[in-house]
């Protein structure tokens, strides 16, 4: 078994970038495969709690995140200095890295795929 | 050293496509080079729509892609979520959505993500084009 890191960089609300890389993380859990999540850029808004997208905006994908632990999926990182600049950040289940830990972050995993 | 791929970028907005087709004529290359499987994923999954016409002077890239898999045996899957949402059904899947049509191209599979997991236990190395 592999250890994968899925990174979210896409805006959720500009194509389906983020909820595709999402899915292929549940799947992977789903699969009984270790599996992290870490956000950053664009993707960090869907930490918002406080978003109403309609049908035409698409998936409010913030509702996702709390179902991540049924899925054994324990561990969301974030940059610390890249959260600073998104004071809306909500969703309790992040884990901030300082800059340092997260560029080694994606040296830990076997594999790494960027949505 | 065993690689599968997994390709993520839109055909025609990326060259995802492209640079995957030329990673792997040169893996093939090297005799000790194997590709297990390309797994089509997100826009990508475009590749495998057969009713498309490249104007004549540009490279076929679905062409290519068929031969390579015909000539060397490089199993191509496309993600049959991203697929059929995106308007790419195999003659199964037309029946299954009452579609009158069906486009899939010829040495393409629609398979699920479980697959792609498959792919990563029993490759090496999976390289993402994007």
């Amino acid at each position: 078994m592999k250890n994968t890191l899925i990174h979210l960089s896409s805006d959720p609300f500009s194509n389906l970038a983020c909820k595709e890389g999402l899915d292929l993380a549940l799947v992977l859990a789903t699969f009984e495969q270790a599996v992290d999540l870490c956000i950053s850029g664009p993707a960090l808004s869907i930490l918002s709690n406080k978003q109403n997208p309609n049908s035409i905006h698409g998936k409010n994908l913030n509702k996702l995140l709390d179902g991540l632990e049924f899925y054994d999926i324990e561990n969301v990182f974030i940059e610390r200095q890249q959260a600073l600049a998104i004071p809306q950040l909500s969703w309790q289940g992040i884990q901030t890295l300082e800059t340092q830990q997260w560029q080694q972050l994606f040296g830990q995993y076997q594999q790494v795929f960027r949505f | 050293m065993q690689y599968a791929l997994l390709v993520t970028g839109d055909p025609y907005q990326s060259k995802a496509c492209h640079s995957a087709l030329r990673f792997i004529k040169s893996a093939l290359e090297h005799p000790t080079a194997q590709i297990t499987g390309v797994f089509f994923y997100q826009d990508a999954v475009q590749i495998g729509n057969s009713l498309t016409q490249p104007p004549r002077d540009e490279v076929n890239l679905l062409a290519a892609w068929q031969s390579l898999s015909e000539e060397h045996g490089v199993p191509l899957y496309l993600c049959i979520a991203a697929a059929v949402r995106r308007g790419i059904l195999s003659k199964d899947e037309a029946t299954r959505y009452e579609a009158t049509q069906f486009n899939l191209a010829p040495q393409f599979q629609l398979e699920g993500l479980g697959t792609l997991v498959e792919l990563m236990n029993s490759t090496n190395k999976v390289i993402q084009f994007r």
